[in-house]
């Protein structure tokens, strides 16, 4: 594989976009990475219609273009030195976004399951930490910016 | 110099829905001196900087009140993130 080729998919396995993906898609676009992976474990987040005891008919985000990316990019990084895993992928979705829909998906390629869910979960623990994204949630009551979520 | 500072999330909603505001630096001024500006003119948002409840990025990097700010730099405030705990980190 090319330098370039190589480039174009490590950018595939960190994206910040508009439009919904592919659960499956992703899961195969890891699956490709490596014959040695073994567990494949996902953390995908949806669009809830419920907040603080509040109906939500609709959320959106907004992201910091440039330096969002570069966040997920590191966390993608470190999560790869820091746990033993073979690929990451890591997805979130800006704009509208209706109830029900995909928002965020973390996949994690590994040898052995226990690795995987590790890193999953220190992948989305961490996304949501650091990455300069923003929600606002339509509620019945007027729009409203969430800046805290436990 | 001029600097557009980027606004993110409910910080647009304290200067009338605008992505953005222009503000007047020196050369040498940090962040802390920018801090100071809004205070006097955007107090909402300079209490949010105070009180570290928004934090300042210098081309996509968290910045330090000592941080020197440049006329090429890009700078952004950005309010707490949406999965955050509320408490943001500055290292």
């Amino acid at each position: 594989m090319s330098m370039v080729n190589v480039d174009i998919e490590a950018s595939m396995l960190v994206r910040v976009q508009r439009e919904n993906f592919s659960v499956d898609a992703e899961i195969d676009r890891v699956r490709a990475q490596s014959k040695r992976i073994g567990g494949i474990a996902t953390f995908l987040g949806t669009a809830r219609d419920r907040s603080k005891g509040r109906d939500v008919s609709g959320i959106s985000f907004e992201h910091y273009e440039g330096m969002a990316q570069k966040t997920l990019r590191e966390i993608r990084e470190r999560a790869l030195k820091d746990f033993d895993i073979i690929e990451v992928l890591i997805l979130h979705r800006y704009g509208e976004i209706d109830i029900g829909e995909n928002i965020v998906l973390i996949v994690v390629g590994a040898e052995h399951r226990a690795d995987a869910f590790q890193a999953c979960r220190w992948c989305i623990d961490e996304l949501k930490q650091i990455t300069p994204i923003w929600k606002r949630e339509q509620t019945p009551q007027g729009e409203e910016w969430v800046e805290e979520h436990p | 110099m001029t600097l557009h500072v980027k606004l993110f999330g409910m910080l647009k909603s304290l200067v009338g829905d605008q992505t953005d505001v222009t503000v007047a630096l020196t050369d040498g001024n940090q962040v802390r001196d920018l801090i100071v500006l809004f205070q006097a003119q955007y107090p909402k948002i300079g209490e949010l900087l105070l009180n570290k409840k928004v934090i300042v990025s210098i081309n996509h990097e968290i910045a330090h009140p000592e941080t020197t700010i440049s006329s090429t730099d890009e700078i952004a405030f950005l309010p707490p993130f949406a999965g955050g705990s509320g408490q943001l980190r500055s290292t």
